[in-house]
């Protein structure tokens, strides 16, 4: 009996030790993702791309010939200009086209029971791909309908990265950094062009990439290893099973940002 | 109770020998899976490659290249085959003026006698006063002489310094076209090399996947583990001899480019530094001319000015008043000769120095050229980095879904901000594409 009983029991802990992870993590099944750059391609998008390019490009022969002679200061206002004028341009094209997909994405999740929609970008594998059926209400006559309810709270939530780096700690560092950056890329740009060989080149690729790394360890780390730990927290607390990038979230999940820049100011 | 543990350890067993259909999708439920890419990526065996595109487009982007060794001894033979003509040139002018200033104080002396000799100077006199002029026409001449090779010596080093800064620049350029044309070829057979792996990988990896899976099951007899084994072991030595056929031929493609490409640079450089030395020469004569011509026209002025006042080297006061001005009027004269002659030679100067200047600016408009083209180059480089990136990842999704299948995970993402209850399949990822191309 005994001879028995051990090979079973040992089987069965190395069962539990394989499915452990698993096991730990919560089941999900209301994972949903989009492929934008499929959508992109619809007629609708591609047209209002192309308009969209054809305005830019007489605002840039604008600027150019206003350019003309004005002053650093001037070219500088006259560049902000034409930004806000092709942003606005941007907003009229696509907003009205946006706010279609955004309905038809939410009309598609709700029919399908999922409570977050991300980026295919960020898909490695599984999740419910709902590109075709947004495709085709996108492309049906008339308007997609709104759904009834709104989606219920997803075990993902997000973070607007822009937010946390407007925190003045994190700013900082960044600033920081970018600083040292610029002023690496001058040196180092002066020691390649005086190098004579390719093994000085080379080493001042490496002493290059090596302040570099130094730099950002000694000042960005510490703020990331804080962000990330502040993250986790947050996202610990509302029973969240992961935190993504807020880029790659299309439709619903967990906003978490003010809880984090809160917790790491 | 024992019957029920060993039906759950049965069931477990036989979910890890379950064979695994490649494409196959994760189950609809179950938990959340993530990996961090980036680390994931670092263990793909091309990480090395999209390393080095990262590397180029550096190296590119502080404005240097990455250069391989290219001779440069033809342009140091022309340099100083052009530095020997410089010193020859040199040495003949002086010799030139040493002959001239001689010739010139003989005649002078000669013309004073006799000028002497007509106004009814006695001929011991006439010698006296010939020899204090011709001393003082030798100190001058000697004066013009010093000043003229101090003059003509500073133009031949800033001919020389010019003609240097040419020649470099001219290298610099040539060295650096052939550099990017020889990389460019690399990365081309380097992408190849890399789409070949990809497609090796992508074909064997059902094959693969199946043998991997039956050697992971704990149920397989001794022979058919063998088996299994020497199959993997045939399939990895297949796909690295293919591999390693073209890493040789590409090898040897570069080699035999290395070597077209140094020829060209030689032959290049050649033909650039004679152009170059030929300018310069051509300079050196023309001024050598110049300053010949200043003293055949001007040969008695030599005794009159070399910068001096007039009249300085002026006769014996005892002589009679009309030669006094006689010679007073020809010192004038000289001098007004001599000034408008070295006018001259100071405009041609400038003119020279203008010249180069202009073909200085030409050379920074090459170096700017230089830059648009560095500038194509690197977003060439970022395409290829991209596409090579892109193949890993596809790669790494697919032995990720595989592994998500096989955990029964319902979803795996990529690069989480941070994860909580997910499943972590990182290192497992890495370790199976780690093994990819072995």
């Amino acid at each position: 009996m005994s001879k028995h009983r051990y090979p079973i029991l040992a089987a069965t802990a190395l069962a539990v030790v394989l499915a452990a992870p698993a096991a730990l993590a919560a089941d999900v099944t209301d994972i949903g993702f989009v492929d934008q750059e499929a959508l992109s391609s619809l007629p609708a998008f591609a047209s209002a791309n192309r308009q969209l390019n054809d305005y830019g490009q007489g605002l840039q022969r604008q600027f150019t010939a206003r350019a003309k002679g004005a002053s650093q200061d001037q070219q500088q206002k006259l560049q902000q200009q034409f930004q806000s004028e092709m942003q606005q341009k941007q907003q009229q094209l696509f907003g009205p086209l946006f706010a279609k997909a955004q309905v038809a994405i939410a009309s598609v999740a709700s029919s399908k029971n999922l409570t977050v929609i991300i980026d295919k970008r960020i898909v490695v594998a599984g999740g419910v791909d709902i590109t075709g059926n947004v495709r085709d209400l996108l492309t049906a006559p008339g308007d997609p309908v709104p759904p009834v309810a709104t989606p219920p709270p997803s075990s993902v939530g997000y973070i607007d990265q822009g937010s946390i780096d407007g925190v003045p700690k994190v700013k900082s560092a960044e600033e920081e950094f970018a600083k040292f950056r610029s002023d690496e890329d001058k040196s180092a740009s002066d020691k390649m062009k005086a190098a004579k060989s390719e093994s000085d080149r080379e080493a001042v690729l490496k002493d290059y990439r090596k302040a570099l790394d130094d730099e950002g360890t000694k000042v960005v780390k510490p703020v990331l290893d804080q962000t990330r730990s502040a993250i986790a927290g947050v996202a610990k607390k509302r029973g969240l099973a992961l935190v993504i990038d807020r880029s790659m979230i299309i439709f619903g999940g967990t906003d978490i940002t003010s809880d984090v820049t809160g917790a790491i100011k | 109770m024992n019957r029920k543990l060993a039906l759950l350890a049965l069931c477990a067993l036989a979910a890890c020998a379950k064979p695994v259909t490649p494409g196959t999708q994760p189950s609809a439920g179950g938990p959340i899976g993530y990996l961090r890419m980036d680390d994931v990526i670092k263990h793909h065996p091309l990480y090395a490659q999209l390393a080095q595109y990262q590397t180029n487009i550096d190296a590119l982007e502080l404005g240097g290249t990455v250069p391989h060794a290219i001779a440069n001894a033809d342009v140091k033979k022309a340099q100083a085959a052009l530095s020997k003509e410089l010193q020859d040139a040199a040495n003949r002018t002086k010799a030139v003026l040493d002959q001239k200033q001689k010739t010139y104080q003989d005649r002078e002396a000669q013309a004073i006698a006799q000028a002497l000799r007509a106004s009814g100077v006695s001929a011991p006199g006439a010698g006296t006063v010939a020899r204090e002029v011709s001393q003082t026409a030798g100190a001058q001449a000697s004066a013009v002489s010093r000043s003229a090779q101090r003059d003509f010596a500073a133009y031949q080093h800033s001919l020389q310094d010019q003609n240097q800064a040419e020649l470099s620049a001219a290298q610099h350029a040539i060295t650096d076209r052939a550099n990017r044309t020889y990389r460019a070829r690399q990365d081309e057979l380097q992408a190849k090399e890399a789409s070949l792996t990809l497609e090796l990988a992508n074909k064997d990896a059902a094959t693969r996947l199946a043998l991997k899976t039956k050697l992971s099951s704990l149920a397989l007899d001794d022979t058919s583990r063998e088996d299994a084994k020497t199959k993997l072991e045939a399939l990895d030595r297949s796909e690295a001899d293919a591999i390693g056929a073209m890493k040789n031929r590409d090898g040897q493609t570069l080699a035999a480019l290395q070597t077209q490409l140094r020829a060209q640079v030689q032959a290049q450089m050649r033909s650039q530094a004679a152009a170059i030395n030929a300018r310069t020469l051509a300079k050196l004569q023309s001024r050598e001319n110049d300053l010949r011509r200043e003293f055949t026209a001007g040969a008695p002025a030599t005794s009159v000015v070399a910068g001096g006042k007039p009249g300085a080297g002026a006769p014996a006061q005892n002589l009679p008043p009309a030669l006094r001005e006689r010679i007073a009027h020809l010192h004038a004269d000289y001098q007004k000769q001599f000034t408008a002659d070295a006018q001259a030679t100071i405009d041609d100067f400038q003119k020279t120095r203008l010249d180069l200047s202009r073909r200085y600016a030409a050379l920074g408009g090459a170096d700017a050229a230089a830059g648009a083209d560095a500038r194509d180059q690197i977003a060439s480089l970022e395409r290829k980095r991209s596409a090579l990136y892109d193949q890993m990842v596809d790669q790494i999704k697919r032995e990720a879904t595989l592994m998500a299948h096989q955990r029964g995970l319902a979803v795996v993402v990529s690069n989480p901000v941070a994860e909580i209850r997910g499943v972590d399949l990182t290192d497992d990822v890495a370790k199976d594409v780690e093994t990819l191309h072995e």
